[in-house]
């Protein structure tokens, strides 16, 4: 335990060394971070919420999405790499597999929305790099690429099953046999390490211990499934491999839902987030959420619909009070921190209208467009790159939250917010335009 | 029946007609209860929902007298029949106060002990709310009958706020319910459901939402003339519950709803007003 403690301070020492070396080295970032700084402290002191309120802003969805989409292009590295933040003291850091697997959907999906190309090269640059990274197992490696710790090489599950939806999704656009192998053999490692309860744990589990946010792990493997169906034989059998997994991979997808959904208790909280040192933060709780949602979708479990639209509910009637979500909740959800996890909301908002789609509940719906009108208020207009069209770990940006960063995958689930919301919209208003008695 | 007022401010048109109704119907308040006008929440709400310009115009047409004294100085033009007192418009509470007799109190807070202690020398059978505080169980244990509210939907359909405009979008009837409070939001016992048989003729949600609240006083004044004569009983929203819209949770609370679905609300509004008014598109 000792030891423990001394690695955990020793490692926020460094860091808070090589963070003050990074202003040093580029004394030109203390304007961004004074104004920040200053514009988040000017914001949460005249902030003024009621019941009857909420954050409304006149920034058109297509301009912070076209934004967010910059700031993702911007950060991708050299290498085809997507950086994992842009740091007010330190710049970018190294490319993040993790999050560079799960943004290629995002990528995807805007080029699809919008009829833009160049996020569709970003997301065949990604890809690549991605495939160079793979282990012969078939696994993922964690941390920053390049990166101080040892976590490089170390095969992550839940960096595998992040890296996997990316490449599902990029086998579906670039019609790939080598991606294809790449996820595939990714899918049978994460098979090969999951514990017979359905969860992950052991040394290519984060600190070593299962945790229920591995739930996007059991998404990645239902995605995996679903595409495979796509690529069968007419004899049922998948000719380019020698093993037909497509079940295999479904099935080991709702095992792990199964052992998930043991954690839930009747609150709606998720027991087994199992962070050793950091509070629950939002993000992750959410992370349960999507996880346990879109796989439950796509393996057509409606218990599990229900099981997370309960837990959806609390949240919902939180922001709906608050007007805002906690960074970070303590069991149940009490005790909420004064601080909000921006990439958490945008989490909560993909969940709801999520959630709109498949109960048709127009609440759902409602919570989605005002978490997304706020969090659009939180994106800077101007700034220099890094900055402008970032979404902050934190709100005030020195919470708790990756404090004085602008964060990817931030960017990554409010873009999948805003596309959701764009989607839904259309649809509504093409669904329930009311036809008018025909005159005769 | 000694009845209370409870109101947001003195300068609400809808307390002012809720008290001039009653006063009509033989129902003279014994007091008022109103939040001061400078409430800071209350404001803010206002400018939110009105703009600074509408509610600058309605501060110079309550506070400053003119000259001569027009209907169109109301808000809710609606409320007009109710407000008029020989040539003139209650402009406020205290106008209606003076001409019924009873007392006006104002307070920051209408759950602080002050308030309540004011609320029980006025001895109430039934207390009606207009507006103001969320009340907590003191201030409800208070009157005799309980806290009468009138809520802008169908309940137990649509229990709290934008409840119009999400009746519209639930495909739920368009009225309103006489209801008692209790510690939940619009979950206590219901008096009386009425659809409202207006809809059709509304121009637009604010001219529904006005017409409601007219149509609400009325239908509370029945109520509280029933429960004098003892011919009414309140039903627990229990018994009548339907899980039609319910959530997760069988929970039918609505939250304040966003402006994209406002104007999807509007359309239905006018899609239902063209689908009858002859020579459009019923022919």
């Amino acid at each position: 335990m000792n030891s423990r403690n001394h690695s955990a301070t020793a490692g926020r020492t460094a860091k808070a060394l090589t963070e003050v070396t990074g202003l040093l080295r580029r004394p030109q970032r203390m304007f961004s971070l004074v104004q920040k700084l200053v514009s988040d402290k000017l914001r949460v002191s005249f902030e003024q919420q009621h019941l009857y309120s909420y954050s409304t802003t006149k920034r058109p969805t297509a301009e912070a999405l076209n934004a967010m989409l910059r700031w993702i292009l911007d950060a991708q590295r050299r290498d085809g790499g997507i950086a994992a933040y842009y740091s007010l003291l330190t710049g970018y850091s190294a490319s993040y597999p993790e999050v560079t697997g799960y943004i290629i959907p995002t990528l995807c999906d805007f080029a699809r929305a919008s009829g833009d190309h160049e996020p569709l090269a970003a997301a065949e640059r990604a890809t690549t790099w991605l495939l160079s990274l793979q282990m012969p197992t078939g696994a993922f490696p964690g941390g920053l690429h390049g990166g101080s710790h040892n976590d490089e090489s170390q095969p992550s599950v839940f960096n595998t099953g992040q890296v996997l939806q990316g490449l599902v999704c990029a086998h579906v656009e670039m019609n790939c046999l080598e991606i294809r192998q790449a996820a595939t053999t990714a899918g049978d490692w994460l098979i090969k390490m999951q514990q017979p309860d359905g969860s992950w744990s052991g040394p290519s589990a984060y600190q070593g211990t299962a945790h229920t946010y591995y739930s996007m792990v059991a998404w990645a493997l239902a995605e995996l499934s679903a595409q495979t169906e796509n690529y069968l034989g007419p004899d049922n059998r998948d000719h380019n491999s020698n093993n037909d997994h497509r079940s295999d991979y479904g099935l080991a997808a709702e095992k792990n839902l199964d052992w998930v959904l043991s954690h839930f208790r009747p609150s709606g909280w998720i027991d087994g987030i199992n962070l050793q040192g950091p509070p629950n933060y939002l993000h992750f709780i959410a992370y349960v959420l999507q996880g346990v949602l879109e796989c439950a979708i796509l393996r057509h479990r409606s218990d599990a619909i229900e099981t997370v639209a309960k837990s959806a509910w609390v949240l919902l009637r939180k922001f709906e009070t608050n007007k805002y979500l906690s960074g970070a909740y303590e069991s149940d959800f009490k005790g909420g921190q004064h601080f909000t996890c921006l990439t958490g909301n945008a989490q909560m908002s993909c969940v709801w209208l999520r959630l709109f789609e498949v109960t048709d509940d127009l609440r759902y719906l409602n919570a989605g467009l005002k978490m997304n009108e706020m969090l659009k208020q939180m994106i800077p207009v101007r700034g220099q790159r890094g900055v402008v069209g970032g979404v902050s770990g934190s709100y005030p940006i020195w919470g708790r939250y990756q404090p004085l960063r602008y964060i990817s995958w931030g960017c990554k689930f409010f873009a999948d917010a805003l596309l959701l919301e764009q989607r839904f919209t259309k649809t509504f208003e093409a669904s329930t335009a009311e036809t008018l008695p025909c005159a005769s | 029946m000694r009845i209370v007022i409870l109101c947001s401010s003195v300068y609400s048109e809808s307390a002012c007609a809720m008290a001039a109704r009653m006063a009509e119907s033989g129902y003279i308040p014994v007091g008022a209860l109103a939040l001061s006008t400078l409430d800071r929440v209350t404001l803010l709400r206002k400018l939110e929902q009105w703009g600074a310009r509408d509610v600058a115009r309605y501060a110079r047409a309550k506070l400053i007298p003119q000259r001569t004294n027009r209907p169109s100085q109301l808000r809710n033009p609606y409320l007009q029949p109710l407000l008029k007192h020989e040539d003139k418009f209650f402009r406020n509470l205290r106008e209606v106060a003076a001409v019924y007799g009873f007392p006006v109190v104002t307070c920051n807070d209408q759950n602080v002990p002050e308030s309540i202690a004011c609320l029980k020398e006025w001895s109430p059978d039934l207390i009606i709310f207009t507006g103001g505080n969320i009340l907590r169980k003191p201030l409800l244990d208070i009157p005799r009958l309980g806290v009468l509210n009138v809520h802008l939907g169908l309940l137990p359909e649509i229990r709290g706020m934008s409840s119009p405009e999400w009746s519209l979008l639930k495909h739920v009837p368009v009225g309103v319910t006489i209801h008692y409070m209790d510690a939940g939001i619009d979950t206590g016992p219901i008096l009386q459901r009425c659809e409202f048989p207006g809809e059709a003729q509304c121009e637009s949600l604010s001219d529904l939402r006005n017409r409601l609240i007219v149509f609400g006083i009325e239908k509370a004044t029945e109520v509280v003339a029933a429960l004098d004569r003892g011919t009414i009983a309140a039903k627990p929203q229990s018994t009548l519950d339907s899980d039609t819209n319910a959530g997760p949770d069988k929970d039918n609370q609505f939250f304040v709803i966003h402006e994209w679905l406002q104007a999807r609300a509007a359309e239905r509004l006018t899609n239902r007003r063209l689908a009858v008014v002859p020579g459009t598109v019923n022919g």
